[in-house]
């Protein structure tokens, strides 16, 4: 098991290195921005059962102020991302006591409804750069402005992120936090009886997954150094994060790592495949995933490999045991 | 008084599930709530856990008014309760489960982990501490309910029909367990359909109908009270008791 952890670590740290070309590493960066996107929905949609579908809206803050700063503040766009962070667990707050009254199915059609109405607002604000977006600076004018023509840069930045809210994760799914928001997924009426304070372990969870999925957002534009309404704060962008995190298994620490290991370059693979046309691919892809999912294994991929293994030590065992016999 | 429950009362629209019943049980007592179905001993029960607020009427537990306290806050304040159908947490290990209810006492991992291990072994689920709980059947489940509000270290434990879908002889063993738990000083308010259950364990019984309380006092005499008599079984037996006694 350690060695394992040792060679994917290794693989990670090494990857610039064995794929040395800016296509694979600008793959490896949209990976781990993936993952660190999908981790942070997985705190309060995997761990805690609260499947939002309006994250878009914490990922939307943490793209848009950076750019914001650089646009009307001539800031290096880095400044603007302590902001976002404020920023979306004050909306995360806002939007968290109302819409966690509602249950199951209700809550995610309600930040389904928040996210959409930020996404028009915003496309319709011209301050904020409307329809069209907001960019970065197209050149670097200090190192501070973090914009690299190579996407190595990237890569690490991300890595450490994501190295980082893991550790976080891994830290408070061990401890009575992680504890209580299993419960809660599992039944809010029975975790109320055994003293779980169900509204504010909920809110702890979304406020963490808030400014992590802004800090996402932040990186994407830092990188990317463009943004529009469509990319910041679509649908699409919520749908990423759960599609990612369920494919490699909600409410586990690697699942959303896994998930995005797979999801992103089938995603690339596509749409270089196809061209330009191929991009609605992504929502064919999307949908299939979900329901492939939804059907066969609502565990998520880590669970068919738990389950898989188990099975096959048995095999062996009784293996054995007819062998000794 | 531990727990002190005054004229509680409780209604779903127009409905009157509970109609203004009273209970006080003293510290280290066993008292049984029976009733027919629909008496209102669910919601009794329910409003006395703060799963349900009452609509009037006033709880009071170790001093402390509780009426409008939250299930939470009952749990902190040593009110544990079961469920009728057990709500256990499906996908997690037997040990996770009772581990959530031990970490309303111990905050840090390694203590609560300890002290849910002990409750384990206390109510005989030691062997499959590790295996998750959708593994178990009905005697199980209710076991591991049982172990994972003793975690939470109650003073008072509410058992919601605890017993109920058991077999006689896993009756024989929850009733022992019971008498454990009762041992280590804590008090207990079962409902049980069960008379057997009620009689054997409850040193007081309080008999509920249409969300009244209609007699109270020890099993033997109360089974042979006719108006219990008349609710549970119409008022033609109840003129004759000796013949259809429960």
């Amino acid at each position: 098991m350690i060695l394992v952890g040792v060679v994917l670590a290794a693989f990670f740290l090494l990857y610039p290195w064995l794929l040395a070309d800016d296509f694979y590493g600008r793959m490896g960066a949209d990976v781990l921005l993936a993952a660190i996107g999908a981790s942070a929905w997985n705190i309060l949609g995997g761990y805690a059962g609260q499947i939002s579908v309006g994250h878009a809206v914490f990922f939307g803050i943490g793209a848009y102020l950076p750019l914001l700063a650089f646009t009307h503040l001539g800031l290096p766009p880095v400044a603007g991302v302590p902001l976002a962070i404020v920023i979306s667990l004050g909306v995360a707050v806002v939007i968290g006591l109302p819409t966690f009254r509602l249950h199951g199915h209700y809550f995610s059609m309600a930040t389904i409804a928040v996210a959409e109405l930020i996404r028009i607002s915003i496309s319709n604000w011209d301050y904020v750069g409307a329809a069209t977006g907001l960019m970065g600076p197209a050149v670097s004018r200090t190192w501070l402005d973090l914009s690299f023509r190579s996407p190595i840069p990237y890569y690490y930045l991300f890595l450490a992120v994501l190295a980082c809210l893991l550790l976080l994760t891994w830290h408070l799914q061990r401890s009575r936090m992680g504890y209580y928001w299993r419960a809660i997924r599992a039944g809010e009426r029975p975790a109320r009886s055994l003293g779980v304070p169900v509204s504010r372990y909920k809110l702890y969870a979304l406020l963490l997954s808030a400014a992590f999925t802004s800090l996402a957002g932040s990186l994407y534009s830092l990188m990317v150094g463009y943004i529009d309404p469509e990319s910041g704060f679509g649908i699409l962008r919520s749908v990423e994060m759960i599609i990612i995190a369920a494919l490699g298994g909600a409410g586990t620490l690697f699942g959303p790592l896994l998930g995005a290991v797979i999801l992103i370059p089938l995603q690339t693979g596509t749409n270089s495949l196809f061209g330009g046309g191929g991009s609605g691919l992504t929502y064919i892809l999307y949908g299939g995933i979900i329901v492939v999912l939804a059907r066969f294994e609502p565990g998520g991929l880590l669970d068919l490999w738990r389950r898989t293994s188990q099975r096959w030590s048995r095999w062996r065992e009784k293996a054995a045991v007819g062998h000794a016999a | 008084m531990l727990l002190s429950a005054r004229e509680v009362t409780r209604s779903f629209g127009s409905f009157v599930a509970l109609a203004g019943a009273s209970l006080d049980v003293g510290e280290g007592e066993i008292v049984g709530l029976i009733g027919p179905n629909g008496a209102g001993k669910s919601t009794f029960f329910n409003c006395v856990a703060g799963d349900v607020p009452p609509t009037s009427g006033r709880i009071v537990f170790s001093d402390v008014d509780v009426t409008h306290a939250s299930a939470s806050a009952h749990a902190r304040l040593g009110i544990g309760r079961t469920f009728q159908v057990p709500a256990t947490f499906e996908e997690m290990s037997i040990l996770d489960n009772v581990m959530v209810g031990a970490f309303l006492r111990h905050h840090h991992r390694g203590e609560a982990r300890a002290a849910a291990l002990d409750v384990i072994e206390f109510t005989g689920l030691k062997a499959l501490a590790q295996a998750p709980a959708k593994s178990l059947g009905t005697p199980g489940r209710k076991r591991l309910e049982i172990a994972r509000v003793l975690a939470t270290e109650p003073k008072l434990l509410l058992l919601d029909e605890a017993l109920a879908g058991l077999t006689p002889g896993e009756i024989q063993d929850a009733i022992a367990l019971v008498r454990r738990i009762h041992a280590k000083g804590v008090t207990i308010v079962i409902v049980e359909h069960i008379m057997e259950v009620i009689l054997t364990l409850a040193e007081r019984v309080l008999v509920f109908n249409q969300g009244l309380t209609i007699a109270s006092g020890k099993p033997r005499e109360v089974v042979n009270d006719p108006a219990v008599i008349e609710a549970y079984l119409g008022r033609r037996h109840a003129r004759d008791p000796g013949a259809h006694a429960p």
